[in-house]
């Protein structure tokens, strides 16, 4: 049972893409097999030194820098996503396998969670 | 979750993350729900997750003339016996509190319309390994 | 009836950034069923669906949109249940 959980929610303007983090590091910390893709507005997640505190939340570059330690398997960020709003391996957290979202990867997984 | 492709009877897990009146969720999901056990089918339980768990309020008091999604889900997981469960996360930040976390957080009231209950995600990760299908009923906008 | 490999769930209006990446992970032996907002792809000139398409019916009464059913099948509740069983997976967007 591999889950791909898709993050295609911009950051920090609504609830549901911390909620849809939430549910990867529950399945993770259940050892279920759970990888992340961020696509779309949802590549927003991955940039670096990202300051949330400055609108009172908390950030979460750290955590997902820290996923694969948590047990999430894999971090995906679509390509062109990541290049419509100029996410580059400086701009991005470490750690991200670029992907080509229609290539396939949503095939390898049994259960795909898109919470948009 | 399981790969299993059958037309006999399989087992369910939904999780609702649309709010009752902000969104269709709860309605498709109801009807859905009404639908599968009507073929026989089994419902694990009915996980609401993120807005869905405005469903599990039992304040909510639309007009006369408009249907209360919260009474009728009760009535369905009543009849049916399928357990309800609001994610503990999701429900005490917008509101949503049984009697025990009312007193742990000492709260002047509790909100939660039996026969729905709060509980962690764990409950879904569970449906996720145990059930055939796992369907989301999501917010529209 | 052919076995459907994904069932793909939409209950997107066409403009939602979640209804283009659901048309685009679509594959050959998959389906995908338009529900609540969603049902409006099937009166969206800018778009053009093609494979197995299903439609919830009384999505579509609500709305007045008229079901094409050379373009999509419209379903109940009872042949969306049945759809889930028969999906190897599903996909709710």
């Amino acid at each position: 049972m591999k889950t791909l959980v898709i993050m295609n929610q911009a950051p920090y303007g609504d609830w549901s893409g911390r909620e849809a983090l939430d549910m990867a590091f529950s399945l993770a910390a259940f050892d279920q097999p759970v990888a992340l893709l961020f696509t779309g507005d949802g590549v927003n997640w991955l940039r670096r030194e990202q300051e949330a505190a400055a609108i009172s939340q908390k950030a979460v570059d750290r955590n997902l820098a820290a996923a694969t330690i948590f047990g999430v398997t894999a971090l995906y960020a679509d390509q062109q996503s990541c290049h419509r709003f100029g996410l580059d391996q400086h701009t991005m957290i470490a750690g991200i396998t670029l992907a080509d979202t229609n290539a396939g990867l949503l095939g390898e997984y049994d259960h795909v969670i898109s919470l948009s | 979750m399981s790969n299993k492709i059958s037309h006999s009877t399989l087992s369910f897990t939904l999780v609702i993350t649309g709010a009752p009146y902000s969104s269709q969720a709860p309605q498709t999901a109801l009807f859905f729900a009404r639908a599968a056990v009507a073929a026989g089918h089994r419902i694990d339980r009915v996980f609401l997750y993120g807005d869905g768990v405005h469903l599990a309020s039992a304040l909510a008091s639309p007009p006369s003339d408009e249907p209360n999604w919260s009474r009728q889900w009760c009535e369905f997981l009543n009849q049916n016996a399928v357990p309800g469960v609001a994610c503990i996360a999701s429900a005490l930040r917008r509101g949503i509190v049984d009697e025990r976390e009312q007193k742990r957080y000492e709260l002047g009231a509790n909100n939660i319309a039996a026969p729905f209950s709060i509980a962690g995600l764990g409950e879904w990760v569970e449906g996720v390994a145990r059930s055939d299908r796992v369907i989301y009923f999501h917010g529209g906008s | 009836m052919a076995s459907i490999r994904t069932l793909h769930i939409l209950n997107k209006r066409p403009g939602h950034p979640a209804f283009k990446s659901c048309l685009s992970s679509l594959e050959n032996q998959d389906a995908l069923l338009l529900t609540e907002n969603g049902v409006l792809a099937l009166v969206d000139k800018g778009l053009t669906l093609e494979g197995c398409v299903y439609a919830l019916s009384p999505d579509l009464k609500a709305r007045a949109i008229p079901g094409d059913a050379s373009v999509a099948q419209a379903i109940d509740y009872d042949e969306m249940v049945a759809l889930t069983a028969r999906a190897q997976r599903v996909i709710s967007w």
